[in-house]
């Protein structure tokens, strides 16, 4: 969808204007990316003392003494279990859903579709809080259930919206074709609609793996200090660990999301995201 | 895919009054609602009544567990807590910062997306690319690394004030004031209001702006009267989302703002645990919810138009 139209190619003559896009576009380059490299650089400084431009030396020490903390261990061991199961648990309510909103016409449609968005429509540490109250009660503060619970939340909306465009975009003739062929229902299902719609399924996936990795604000609130995963280990590390391990920390951590989007990266920015992406 | 084939299929299928209510759709659809009832619905019901003083049923652990809750002892309700929470002297400030905060991130945001989405849609070529991808670069990077790396950059011995002090120099630093919390919204909400923006300015054809052009009009009217008004749901859908989600950010104002007065989420957060009030922390979350409201339904109708223009409804 979103390369599909060509822009329309208006360049401009006067200098002024030129100008000033060159201007906005170093302060956007220095602005993104500066604070990036700037914590990534740390990661293998020895030292770095104000006002220098670069470190007083470099060492790959800090990766090493990464892996001995146990506190840090543990929390990337939670982060990796918790996260694909959130996934699993996610696809398994929400699959249905899509496929549903995508085919069939059913009582309640619009009631649902305007719950889903009013879910969306708080502010998020609002939500936690009441959640957490809740959590109290049903005995699940501080466990991993309700962390899962907490995370697969914020989850649901890629995991509907997103697959339910996708199975709508499986053209009905085609599946109709493959009955009047003699196909089962489910085998239609299984190597057409499933197979078409399968990049929609999976860029769902890892936008829902990726935010599950990510979230911290309700992971923080209602698994600390029992469970720490990596996002909210930073929390405690930033105040008692030198800048270097934290660094290194956010390497780790950042190298997820950025191999998950980079694989599915064209599906993302070309459309199956951003169709998806209306309620995030 | 095609957003075209989407439409067409979506609309024969639930355009016409006439397609069948499936009994399996309905079931099939409703497990996520059920998750987003139990674990959303409920508890914001529960936690409304807490906040008024029933103390008892399912509130009656953290009530048991929390300090200075206030209970409605056989009245009706009370509003003692909300009366705690506003008369503590921290709470203008906060609801002060917060406001404010959120306007400016969204303002900013707007503002950012829309030059942004202008000069990828009219202009195109290597520039707008480049600004497209360094705009998205956030979506790659998990909030709590950004906020971290937003303070290191901007704090005391970071490039901000290493870049400034080689230049002869000496500001006071921006970590720890609002200003670093605006630019800390701005850098996480960019991405979402960029993929929306530019997916708005695309689906207006080619031939409108060119027609605008033949009869004469300019670049700034063409963008006002032409592509403004007709990406007016995108527009509307990153403004209501932005502020509601920088009103209920937690990571960026903990990170980068000061420590009073700071942002309700921090001041929830802390107030859940750090000081075990959950009470005042739930009237806080319903003040925030209030202030959102207004913004929340404009979301919320945004979005069904949206959804109902492509077809989904």
């Amino acid at each position: 969808m979103a390369n599909e139209v060509q822009p329309l190619n208006l360049h401009t003559k006067s200098w002024s204007v030129k100008i000033i896009l060159a201007i906005f576009s170093i302060l956007m380059l220095i602005l993104v990316v500066g604070p990036l490299v700037w914590l990534a650089v740390h990661a293998f400084a020895t030292e770095w003392k104000f006002p220098s431009y670069k470190p007083t030396g470099l060492t790959l020490e800090w990766f090493r003494k990464v892996f001995e903390v146990q506190a840090l261990k543990e929390a990337m061991k939670s982060s990796f279990i918790i996260s694909p199961i959130v996934v699993l648990v996610s696809a398994v309510i929400c699959l249905p859903a899509a496929y549903a909103s995508a085919r069939y016409n059913y009582w309640g449609r619009r009631t649902f579709l305007i719950m889903m968005f009013s879910a969306n429509a708080f502010p998020k540490i609002g939500l936690f809080a009441t959640i957490a109250t809740l959590y109290y009660f049903l005995n699940l503060m501080g466990t991993i259930v309700g962390v899962i619970i907490v995370q697969v939340l914020g989850t649901i909306i890629y995991m509907t919206w997103i697959p339910a465009a996708a199975f709508a975009s499986v053209p009905k003739n085609l599946e109709e074709a493959a009955r009047d062929a003699g196909a089962s229902k489910f085998r239609v299902f299984r190597t057409i609609t499933l197979r078409m719609a399968m990049p929609g399924i999976l860029v769902a996936m890892v936008m829902s793996f990726i935010y599950a990795f990510d979230e911290a604000q309700g992971t923080f609130l209602v698994g600390a200090p029992n469970i720490y995963t990596m996002p909210t280990a930073m929390y405690a590390i930033v105040e008692t660990y030198p800048i270097q391990v934290t660094a290194v920390f956010s390497i780790l951590l950042t190298i997820p999301s950025v191999l998950l989007i980079g694989l599915a990266r064209k599906h993302i920015i070309g459309g199956q995201l951003a169709e998806g992406f209306q309620i995030k | 895919m095609s957003t075209a084939t989407t439409n067409q299929v979506a609309k024969e299928s639930f355009g016409s009054k006439d397609s069948k209510l499936s009994v399996l759709g309905f079931f099939m659809a409703l497990p996520p609602i059920l998750v987003l009832g139990t674990f959303i619905g409920l508890p914001i019901g529960l936690a409304f009544f807490l906040s008024l003083g029933y103390t008892g049923g399912l509130n009656e652990v953290i009530s048991i567990i929390g300090q200075d809750v206030r209970a409605r002892d056989g009245k009706l309700f009370t509003l003692q807590a909300y009366q705690d929470v506003i008369k503590d002297p921290r709470f203008l400030g906060d609801l002060r910062t917060t406001l404010l905060v959120s306007l400016f991130a969204t303002i900013l945001v707007l503002f950012f997306s829309i030059g942004i989405g202008l000069i990828q849609r009219l202009r195109g070529g290597k520039l707008s690319s480049l600004l497209t991808a360094l705009s998205l670069t956030p979506l790659f990077i998990p909030v709590v690394i950004s906020a971290w790396a937003l303070y290191t950059f901007y704090g005391g011995a970071g490039l901000y004030q290493t870049l400034l002090k080689s230049f002869g120099f000496d500001v006071p630093q921006i970590t720890s004031t609002v200003v670093a919390i605006v630019i800390g919204s701005v850098w996480t909400s960019l991405p979402f209001a960029i993929l929306m923006i530019t997916s708005g300015f695309q689906s207006i054809p080619n031939a409108l702006i060119e027609a605008a052009q033949d009869a004469g009009a300019g670049i700034v009217t063409i963008i006002r009267t032409v592509m403004l008004p007709l990406a007016f749901i995108p527009i509307v859908i990153v403004a209501t989302f932005t502020s509601i989600g920088v009103m209920g950010s937690f990571t960026i104002p903990f990170f980068l703002g000061p420590n009073q007065p700071t942002m309700f989420g921090v001041e929830i957060t802390n107030f859940f645990t750090a000081y075990n009030r959950p009470q005042q922390s739930i009237v806080m979350a319903f003040i925030v919810f209030l202030a959102a409201s207004g913004i929340a339904v404009m979301y919320i109708w945004a979005n069904f138009r949206s959804a109902k223009e492509s077809g989904r409804v």
